[in-house]
């Protein structure tokens, strides 16, 4: 690959702004929205991807991919309701920002995380790219445990106020998360009868009910979602707001380097997806911070590290699908149908046979979030406003909007009700302190922590040991081990340093 | 009246015990579920639902700590308040199963044009006007984006059908 050759393909897709813009506000639209997937939409348009050239057909996925990718977090940030699983974390931080009368700060940090994050990692898999395909290989079921349980300890970082509850919460979210056929015999457990629960508990229908309907059901004893503090500050919004979200996201640009390469690593894993990505960063993002009291209370580092992780992930997908022919994810594998469509064979000879190709698309990428930057980042100080909506309007539009977006994904109408039941489990939840994130971390992770656990105890014949049998996975549970005692060192460093200053004073 | 100010200081602890009610319940009703099944289909099962049932133990005994102190009672404060939210919140899940219920009869158009203008109202909105055209936006958008732009499956009714007699 020659810097003529990359050049000569940044041009061609600048050329394509015509298909890349609509696809970015199709993206951002069907990102806002709960239960409308990428995958689904891709799906729906597959007629229009397969009858255009094929460089038009994947700049129009790509940037449609990025944008949903980022739009998840918007309505994560204005009402708690995250568009995708992977903006399930953002609302730890984003949502209390907006209380605060921050929204358009924490628009801007999402913005700019998820743009600049995705844009990072693209380069760097452009750069990197025979190196990022060998990745997948060595991460197996083995490896996979131990990344799962980085994401699940994030039950124990969130429960901290109340470590009870939070477990509880937590532990309750991973037995629902165990509903469903098992992974080897196909035996159905704890369906209730239910056929439509044989997949396993739908995540669209979980993350409607224990944020959106459980929220609004909160929202409806105030008269606006902020307080008038926070009411003053949005109406005041000004252009300099969204500058000064631009100044925080400069002064994180570690930050968002460094959680955007949490999103490609874990990307790179086939099945490993956004919504665990986004929770790992933002859980390592805490861990490693000097000030891991303040997150879930609005801090930007709050809303860089799920937002930029999850767009870190989009090039992360694409290297196992050019690479080795297997999709990373459920969207990878629409894209790889239209590939294969227009001839195009899968794996390590798509570098040397359509190099056009396999490059073009994190050429693609690349572009489609520097349009996107120019897109979105104008919209921020309009999307804010939403603030000002009075809860009674907006409460039913939430509820009964989301309601029919949970028939998105699956199409059943079971899923509705699925919904609202756990609406008020949310609900509930939300006013004893049991947090619906430590419930919905079970539900998400549960399902995948069981199915690597499984397939590992599998393959040693119920020996343990096998999770700690590779040099790889050790690494990990080192770092895991690492990440759990740092917190507790770091406290008991402080108590000291303050009890040695209380004594020099007397 | 100091016995009064003793009751209102109560932490009202009754609603904490909602969540580990309902886990408890799952969790039986899963052992009961899985009790035939291999080892590969219930061990996380069974290792998920063992924590469980112990955390909500410790849960049950440091409520019974409480109660027995003095500090708390059983009340269902914490759900039940503010009261004045009540009917609307209550009135809201209502409106929602019936919303639900109506949809393979009414279809999605007309089914959330009569829950929009329900739920408006039970909201305690009172412009004619903005119940109206709240009404007419929420549903002409549900219907481009389900019905015109995505085609899903999501069940057709009399509106539906009169769209596609003349278009």
């Amino acid at each position: 690959m020659t810097w003529e050759f990359l050049l000569g393909q940044f041009a061609t897709q600048f050329g394509l702004w015509w298909v890349i813009w609509p696809a970015i506000l199709l993206g951002i639209i069907v990102g806002i929205l709960p239960g409308f997937s990428p995958q689904n939409t891709l799906i729906m348009l597959l007629p229009l991807t397969l009858a255009v050239p094929v460089e038009v057909a994947l700049a129009f996925m790509i940037a449609l991919y990025c944008a949903n990718h980022l739009a998840g977090g918007i309505p994560a940030i204005l009402v708690k309701i995250p568009g995708s699983g992977g903006a399930a974390a953002t609302t730890l931080d984003g949502y209390p920002m907006t209380q605060k009368g921050q929204a358009q700060q924490a628009l801007v940090l999402c913005f700019t995380a998820s743009v600049f994050g995705g844009l990072i990692t693209t380069l760097a898999t452009l750069a990197l790219l025979p190196w990022l395909s060998q990745i997948g290989l060595y991460l197996r079921s083995v490896e996979m445990v131990v990344i799962m349980l980085f994401g699940l300890t994030l039950i124990a970082v969130i429960a901290a106020r109340d470590l009870l509850k939070g477990l509880i919460a937590g532990f309750f979210g991973l037995l629902i998360g165990v509903i469903g056929t098992d992974h080897v015999y196909n035996t159905p457990r704890a369906t209730m009868g239910f056929l439509e629960l044989y997949d396993g508990v739908p995540l669209v229908p979980a993350l409607i009910g224990l944020f959106a309907i459980s929220e609004a059901l909160v929202m409806i004893e105030e008269k606006l979602i902020v307080d008038s503090k926070g009411r003053q500050r949005a109406m005041r919004a000004q252009w300099t707001d969204t500058l000064d979200g631009l100044r925080m996201s400069l002064e994180r640009w570690w930050h968002i380097v460094w959680t955007g390469f949490v999103g490609l690593f874990i990307g790179i894993v086939p099945g490993a997806g956004a919504s665990i990505a986004s929770f790992v960063a933002y859980q390592q993002s805490r861990m490693w911070s000097k000030r891991p009291e303040l997150y879930g209370t609005g801090i930007p580092e709050g809303v860089i590290a799920p937002e930029s992780a999850n767009n870190g992930v989009t090039s992360g997908t694409l290297v196992p699908t050019l690479a080795l022919g297997v999709p990373g994810g459920s969207t990878a594998a629409v894209m790889m149908i239209v590939l294969q469509y227009h001839g195009m064979v899968m794996g390590p000879r798509l570098f040397s046979t359509n190099p056009e190709v396999a490059y073009g698309v994190f050429v693609s990428m690349a572009v489609a979030y520097i349009f996107m930057m120019f897109t979105i980042l104008p919209l921020a100080r309009y999307m804010s406003r939403i603030v000002l909506i009075e809860t009674t309007y907006l409460v039913p539009i939430i509820i009964l909007v989301t309601i029919v977006a949970a028939f998105g994904e699956r199409q059943y109408v079971f899923d509705m009700g699925l919904a609202l039941v756990f609406g008020v489990i949310g609900y509930i939840a939300h006013k004893t302190n049991y947090h619906v994130t430590a419930i919905l971390i079970g539900v998400i992770l549960g399902p995948l922590f069981e199915q690597y656990l499984v397939r590992s105890l599998r393959i040693s014949e119920g020996d343990l040991m096998i999770l700690f049998s590779s040099p790889i996975a050790n690494t990990l549970w080192g770092l895991l081990a690492l990440s759990l005692v740092l917190p507790f060192w770091r406290g008991w460093r402080q108590r000291k340093a303050q009890a040695e200053a209380f004594n020099e004073e007397w | 009246m100091s016995s009064n100010r003793e009751s209102w200081s109560k932490t009202p602890l009754g609603a904490d015990l909602v969540i580990p009610g309902l886990a408890l319940a799952f969790a039986v009703y899963f052992f009961f579920s899985i009790a035939d099944l291999a080892w590969e289909a219930k061990a996380n099962g069974v290792l998920i639902g063992t924590v469980l049932v112990v955390l909500i133990g410790i849960q049950c005994v440091r409520i019974v700590v409480e109660l027995a102190g003095g500090k708390a009672d059983l009340g269902f404060d914490r759900v039940l308040k503010p009261r004045d939210a009540l009917p609307k919140r209550l009135g809201m899940v209502l409106l929602t199963v019936v919303f639900i219920a109506a949809l393979p009869w009414l279809g999605l158009t007309l089914d959330l044009l009569l829950a929009m203008a329900a739920g408006l109202y039970l909201m305690g909105a009172r412009k004619p006007s903005h119940i109206v055209w709240t009404t007419l936006g929420v549903a002409a958008c549900a219907y481009l984006m389900f019905i015109a732009f995505l085609d899903s499956d999501v069940p057709r009714g009399p509106i539906e059908k009169l769209i596609s007699i003349l278009f």
